[in-house]
């Protein structure tokens, strides 16, 4: 029997030799290939639930819609304080209310038909007939009254609103706004209503203008792009891209490994010392703000968060700082609400600024009780734990004398209690739905942020007061009138702005990635 | 024949509460699925809420919509997910081969290494190769699969170039014609051994990773079988006979310490099918465990369900086939 053992162990060897040489092999000649093939790969974290534009509001859901459509405007590179021409020009009406858009030159769909007017006024009207999850782009943020949208010419059309609405501009470069081949897509069950049926036909065939077009689409593992050759455009540079659905610790070794070229979803952790060679990481500012909220509601604050003296100790009991250490390099304070890059934004606040002494003071007659800070366990701001944030908010509070218990849950749960007004504070972040300082408005009193943090108008009328001033500001006088409003809800307010967290782009061999705040990044601009 | 009918009944009383169960556990998750489907300005639009409720049925009352869904259940279908909005049957479908490939290559490796470990292991007890392969054994149960793909994915792919990057095929390769869903199979039948090859270079890693928790079960039952019927008379009297090792080995030890090794194989689906939702996050697989994953945390409420019973419905009838194959190893079985 003796010799058996060893026969047993020589077929092992052979056998796991055999598999190696099969893998060797055929890594060899697969992977490492797609730079000189030229095959793009990015390694994106996916939250993708559908490629049609009219339905679409994910970060996935962007960056594949950037590619395959072609919006009325656009920006620039990472620039989102000025909208630039894409499809059509535009001019503002004097009130405000309505922006007028002219074709801009040809475009073509992939179909070889023509993009007209009547292309761009049926994509709007889908957006809001569908009424998905992008459909509020198109309505007043106040009323919910949809924009009238109308063709007044072969060349022009009108969007009214029935307010003044200076942010028009910059909400029609989202690519939830990506502009349909109407003709194609009324042959395939698309309308401009509920009974729209063309999603299916969109995730499988796209009908766009944009540089590329969809080649194979797969909502959970990856979706292939090859070139749109009817785009007007300058041509991409890559001939296949691949945007596969990887998580953090997998992206990094990919993009070491060289079997992916774009890295989006490293935190700064990851990313530590990462440059080197090839490797090059870009570093940009979020436009996502992670906030604290204190529910002003008396029947939920427990007798402690609607309290303006405990509110302000809590404001200078947090270290900033050191929120900003854990959310790593290139992460910032803001000053209000509104993000750093967008018109309006605050630079620094004295209200939020970190002083143990005012806090101590200002948290006396509180020393002893207890609070339940909520946050959201599956969910980061980008690449950030909230558990790391909330542990130090809670060691701050603790240094002044509150006693902090933490809640953390899944997002949907936390969304769930937070919407119903029902959590006594909380972490949690917002990311734009467009770069201007009126989307943040619903934090306001009264309004849909406001609510979830029990604060009503009545609570601050000096707030409402400074968010009407702002909303009927134009031109030069937005900006002040927006840090005002930013002011005031810091003096005497449920939110406590905390940090913006640094978004990682991590290249190897490639160049060409700008990130920007509405669609991450433009994959034709790669090179 | 009775034996059968037993075991087919109650595989379909199983299913029945299967379908119970995933749907009483998938509706008792705390949040509203809207919501987490929504962003939040959307969210905060009643008519947007209400329209996405009445189209994804979850407006109903909660009997109501189990009834639909044992109605539409037996028609084939496990309705749309709200997170793909394509039909759950179709996701399904595309995800479920691709795990079933992974899975057939982790329960080979495991089975066929795993008994040659054992039977070393016991025809060398408590020397020096038994005592590492027990301890391999003890590693391969108790290291996290995570864990253990993250580092073989770092060492193998990253350092020592052995093996290729994450996904089910090289980016320069479009998926072959889909026949069966098994890329390998596929590639195959359309004439793509280097679509195959390549294929099979990304299966190896995570279907290695995903074979070690079940090698080391396994190494450990078979082991302490094969040792149950090492001192038996008619394996004694086998070797009395002259027959040869390998002879020995296959027909008199192996075949008495199989049904303790066809329990082992039937229970280590379940962990399989577990353990795929980690390893497919890390080696972005795109099968069962990436798809449950993306359901669960989006409170995808139909895919969630449509996971919950086709995990149940191949735990049933791997079962099944393994009470089968029980009587049929030892007909003592039928006849209790």
């Amino acid at each position: 029997m003796n010799h058996l053992p060893a026969r047993l162990t020589a077929m092992t060897a052979t056998a796991a030799a055999v598999a190696l040489i099969v893998t060797g092999c055929s890594s060899s000649s697969g992977g490492g290939q797609s730079t000189s093939s030229k095959t793009l790969v990015v390694d994106n974290a996916f939250d993708l639930k559908t490629s049609d534009p009219a339905r679409a509001f994910e970060l996935t859901g962007s960056i594949v819609d950037k590619a395959i459509y072609e919006t009325a405007l656009t920006f620039n590179g990472s620039d989102v304080t000025k909208p630039v021409p894409q499809l059509t020009t535009y001019t503002m009406s004097d009130d405000e209310k309505t922006i007028t858009l002219t074709l801009n030159g040809k475009h073509v769909f992939s179909s070889g038909n023509p993009v007209t007017i009547d292309d761009i006024v049926w994509s709007y009207k889908r957006v809001q007939g569908i009424a998905g999850n992008p459909s509020f782009l198109l309505s007043n943020l106040s009323t919910g009254k949809p924009f009238a949208i109308t063709k007044t010419s072969d060349t022009t059309m009108t969007i009214t609103d029935t307010q003044p609405n200076p942010a028009l501009p910059t909400i029609l470069p989202n690519p939830s706004l990506g502009v349909l081949d109407s003709k194609t897509l009324e042959g395939h069950g698309g309308t401009t209503g509920k009974d729209d049926g063309a999603e299916s036909y969109l995730n499988a065939t796209s009908a766009g203008s944009g540089p590329y077009q969809l080649s194979s689409y797969n909502v959970s593992s990856k979706v292939v792009f090859k070139p749109n050759p009817k785009y007007v455009g300058d041509k991409p540079a890559y001939g296949r891209v691949v945007l596969q659905n990887v998580k953090g610790p997998s992206q990094k070794i990919d993009v070491q490994g060289g079997s992916a070229q774009l890295a989006l979803n490293l935190n700064s952790q990851q990313v530590n010392g990462l440059a080197s060679g090839s490797i090059k990481v870009v570093k940009t500012p979020s436009a996502n703000v992670g906030y604290l909220w204190l529910n002003q509601n008396a029947g939920v604050s427990g007798g402690l968060t609607n309290q303006p003296d405990f509110v302000k100790g809590v404001r200078h009991a947090i270290d900033y700082k050191a929120i900003q250490t854990i959310a790593g390099s290139g992460s910032t304070q803001p000053g209000g609400i509104v993000p750093s890059q967008f018109l309006g934004s605050l630079e620094s606040d004295e209200n939020n600024t970190t002083d143990a002494a005012a806090a101590k003071s200002d948290l006396a007659k509180y020393q002893g009780r207890s609070i339940t800070l909520s946050y959201p366990t599956d969910a980061a701001l980008d690449g950030v734990s909230f558990a790391d944030m909330a542990q130090s908010v809670q060691s701050d509070l603790e240094g002044a004398g509150v006693k902090v218990k933490l809640n953390g849950l899944p997002i949907a749960t936390l969304l769930d209690s937070f919407r119903a007004g029902k959590l006594q504070a909380g972490l949690m972040y917002w990311g734009p739905d467009f770069p201007d300082p009126s989307d943040y408005l619903t934090f306001s009193p009264g309004e849909g942020l406001g609510l979830r943090a029990g604060w009503t108008k009545d609570m601050a009328p000096e707030v409402t007061k400074a968010k009407e001033a702002a909303i009927a500001a134009q031109g030069d006088a937005r900006a002040a009138a927006y840090q005002a409003w930013q002011k005031a809800a810091n003096a005497d307010g449920a939110f406590v702005p905390l940090v913006q967290a640094a978004k990682y782009a991590v290249t190897n061999g490639v160049s060409g990635v700008t990130q920007n705040a509405i669609w991450t990044v433009d994959l034709a601009t790669i090179e | 024949m009775r034996y059968v009918a037993i075991r087919l009944g109650l595989s379909l009383l199983l299913l029945v509460g299967v379908t119970i169960v995933t749907f009483v556990l998938t509706n008792l998750v705390p949040g509203d699925p809207v919501i987490a489907a929504l962003g939040q300005r959307a969210a905060d639009d009643p008519k947007i809420v209400e329209a996405y409720r009445a189209a994804q049925g979850l407006d109903q009352p909660l009997v109501v919509q189990y009834f639909l869904y044992l109605g539409h259940l037996l028609q084939g279908n496990l309705g749309t997910s709200i997170g793909t909005r394509n039909p759950v049957v179709q996701d399904l479908g595309y995800a479920f081969p691709a795990t079933a490939e992974l899975a057939v290559f982790a329960i080979v490796v495991a089975v066929v290494v795993g008994l040659v470990l054992a039977v070393v292991a016991a025809l060398r007890r408590n020397r020096f190769s038994d005592q590492l392969i027990r301890a391999i054994s003890v590693v391969g149960i108790s290291v996290p699969t995570f864990w253990l793909a993250v580092a073989a994915y770092f060492l193998f792919f990253f350092v020592l170039h052995w093996t290729p990057g994450s996904g089910r095929l090289s980016p320069i390769y479009d998926a072959p014609p889909r026949v069966t869903g098994l890329f390998t199979v596929d590639a195959l039948l359309a004439g793509q051994p280097d679509v195959a090859a390549d294929a099979f270079a990304h299966l190896v890693l995570p279907g290695s990773v995903l074979a070690v928790y079940t090698l080391g079960l396994l190494v450990r039952f078979a082991r302490s079988s094969i040792l149950d019927v090492l001192n038996q008379d008619y394996v004694r009297a086998a070797r009395a006979k002259g027959l040869s090792s390998g002879r020995v080995v296959v027909a008199y030890l192996l075949r008495g310490a199989l049904l303790p090794i066809l329990t082992i194989v039937g229970l280590a689906f379940g962990s399989l099918l577990s353990g795929a939702v980690l390893t497919e996050q890390v080696f972005a697989w795109g099968g069962i465990g990436q798809y449950a994953f993306r359901a669960a945390t989006s409170l995808d409420l139909p895919s969630i369900m449509g996971v919950g019973l086709v995990v149940g419905v191949v735990y049933i009838t791997v079962n099944f086939v393994i009470d089968l194959v029980y009587g049929f190893v030892d007909p003592r079985v039928r006849v209790g």
